[in-house]
């Protein structure tokens, strides 16, 4: 069952003078339970590919569908929606809410989806714990390591158990430690869960551990290979 | 948790919060002891005129006032105001006698309103007795005693047991003439009672005045909370024949000076709270400026933009909620604590008295006036608010997650 289906997706920037084809015409299907990374050079389109998949962006031409959702038109206020239920994200940069706890930062979704206490708190607890971190929980992510900050942006993006995480570089920050300890626990999330991680990346490990890689090319996907992970662990 | 997270945001840059928390505590201070400062003015000013001299109400011949001639007394005067002491709403009346004259001491001479009173009501209604700086209250001098005022007294150079002379026109429309002893110098912010009044007692007037016990004036002092429409509705019923007003209408430039002062109140309001808006415009937006990533991450994750609009209005008016109750408190114990001691205004107290104010100024605010300021505190750090808020919600999530 296809969870992501873009057809003919395009993307042009008309912000300078020379318009910029961020995509050109791409057609993808993610299948729920895939763990998909997308790969190619810096400014090949990875990242405007995944804010149109997580309804960040609208495509210029083309179709995207999420979760057998149409989000290509869709307003932005539907899209702050669609996003809250559909999409888990995990930024490059962690972004945490530094003033809450760590476990409140991954509850916080689960807040915004009007969900009750008890339910937060035994499934934060669980992610925290399945992260390896639930001796942090009610610290700051100031007091934490960037590779154990990352972990609390996973768990709060597997949180309200979305149909898809889109993660951007969720590696680039961190050193080759933090990195394996991140991408095993991916993996598992996504074995356990079923969880639906697409992720964009040039880190050859975390391709290593990829089920399937897309590599994009001046906004073209130039090739889609389903691959068995050479280093499952 | 957005309330939670509004909370805890107003903390993280520490020292810009208390730049503006400090600012609306000074503000807030400001604005009542500004405020405090001339009610107490206003109300010392007032409440002289109005407890000494004026009270709350007077009768009158219609057409007495028009040139205060002597023949248009109020018929049965004495009578009625026998009367009106008995009605539950009135704690006091008392008669006067008035004639336009002129005064006179061995050194100069000056116009004067000689106002031949009922020594003892007098004292019921206006409280003369307490505004004796120098002499007594007719004691002392049996014969003919005069109580004048102070400026009067200078003018006149004279002082207590002096001799003055006052003339004027009696009833047939002969000079008359009669002379008097100063029992008594009063001071007063009135400057009508330090001026241009001169006391005497009924029954010595009457003698050279020639219209007996006639009275021109009766002062009518109500029960405290007793609304005096319902006295002028009352008496106006009972004796069409007469005119009665309350001091509003005696004194219209001190109903006008009251308002005037309610209305400065809302005028250093707008004024302070202009500045204080400004402040919190500054701050709120650089709270969110630098947090631009963060407020894109929000709406990323989901977060709607009524929700991001409302949380940093929330922060803002967080800033009120600690700022207000410090600012009220400190203005509170200021006002408290001077209107006890008073502030001693003796170095100006030569330009302070020529306007009928008194030297030592109690300041004084009615408990609605800190409600409103509560009030207009919030009512700014919303206005405060808006445009931060506002500039948080137009961002775009993607370009904001790119912020450096």
């Amino acid at each position: 069952m296809s969870v992501i289906k873009t057809e003919n997706v395009t993307k042009t920037y008309n912000q300078t003078k020379v318009p910029v084809h961020a995509l050109n015409g791409v057609n993808l299907t993610i299948e729920k339970g895939e763990f998909t990374a997308i790969v190619g050079p810096s400014g090949c389109g990875k990242t405007t590919l995944l804010n149109i998949l997580g309804g960040l962006d609208h495509p210029t031409e083309g179709r995207v569908e999420v979760a057998d959702i149409n989000i290509t038109d869709m307003s932005d206020g539907k899209l702050i929606d669609f996003r809250l239920q559909n999409i888990g994200f995990v930024f490059q940069a962690y972004n945490l809410i530094p003033v809450l706890t760590n476990k409140e930062n991954v509850e916080f979704i689960m807040l915004l989806q009007k969900k009750d206490k008890k339910t937060r708190d035994d499934r934060a607890m669980d992610l925290l714990n399945q992260m390896g971190i639930a001796d942090k929980a009610d610290q700051r992510p100031s007091e934490l390591s960037g590779g154990q900050q990352q972990r609390v942006a996973v768990a709060r993006a597997l949180a309200s158990k979305p149909k898809v995480i889109l993660a951007d570089e969720p590696t680039a920050n961190l050193d080759s430690k933090s990195t394996a300890t991140l991408l095993d626990i991916m993996a598992r999330m996504n074995a356990e869960e079923n969880a639906t991680f697409v992720f964009s990346t040039h880190d050859q490990r975390v391709i290593d551990k990829a089920k399937r890689v897309i590599t994009l090319e001046d906004g073209v996907v130039i090739s889609d290979v389903v691959c068995t992970p050479k280093n499952p662990n | 948790m957005i309330i939670k997270i509004a909370w805890k945001n107003i903390w993280r840059s520490r020292a810009r919060s208390f730049v503006v928390i400090g600012s609306i505590v000074l503000g807030v201070w400001a604005l009542l002891v500004a405020t405090g400062f001339m009610n107490g003015f206003m109300v010392s000013y007032m409440a002289d005129i109005i407890n000494h001299d004026i009270s709350n109400a007077q009768v009158h011949n219609p057409v007495f006032k028009k040139d205060f001639d002597i023949k248009f007394y109020i018929p049965n005067g004495a009578k009625k105001a026998a009367t009106l002491r008995k009605w539950p709403e009135i704690k006091a009346t008392t008669t006067r006698t008035i004639i336009n004259g002129m005064i006179a001491s061995p050194k100069k001479a000056t116009g004067v309103q000689i106002r031949g009173i009922d020594v003892e009501n007098e004292v019921k209604v206006t409280q003369l007795n307490s505004l004796i700086k120098d002499g007594a209250y007719f004691e002392g001098i049996k014969r003919n005693p005069i109580v004048i005022g102070s400026k009067l007294a200078e003018e006149l150079k004279v002082k207590v047991r002096s001799k003055v002379v006052v003339t004027f026109t009696n009833n047939e429309g002969m000079i008359t003439s009669g002379a008097f002893r100063i029992v008594g110098i009063v001071k007063s912010s009135s400057l009508k009672i330090n001026e241009l009044y001169a006391f005497v007692r009924q029954e010595d007037l009457a003698k050279i005045s020639g219209i007996g016990n006639q009275v021109h004036e009766i002062g009518i002092l109500a029960q405290p909370q007793v609304s005096e429409a319902s006295i002028i509705s009352k008496y106006e019923e009972l004796y069409k024949e007469d005119k009665i007003e309350t001091w509003r209408e005696i004194a219209p430039e001190l109903a006008f000076m009251q308002s005037i002062y309610s209305q400065m109140l809302y005028v250093l309001m707008v004024i302070i709270m202009s500045a204080l808006v400004f402040g919190i415009i500054n701050t709120m937006l650089m709270a969110v400026l630098e947090r631009f990533r963060e407020l894109g991450m929000l709406m990323a994750v989901g977060m709607n933009r009524v929700k991001v609009y409302l949380m940093i209005l929330i922060e803002t008016v967080f800033l009120g909620v600690v700022a207000a109750p410090l600012g009220l408190l400190i203005g509170w114990l200021t006002i408290s604590y001077y209107s006890h001691a008073g502030v001693d205004l003796t170095n100006y107290s030569e330009g302070l008295e020529s306007f009928g104010y008194s030297s030592i100024l109690y300041p004084y605010l009615d408990d609605n006036v800190y409600v409103i300021v509560t009030i207009s505190v919030f009512v700014t750090a919303i206005i405060g608010a808006l445009y931060p808020a506002w500039k948080a919600v137009k961002l775009n999530p993607v370009e904001a997650l790119h912020k450096l």
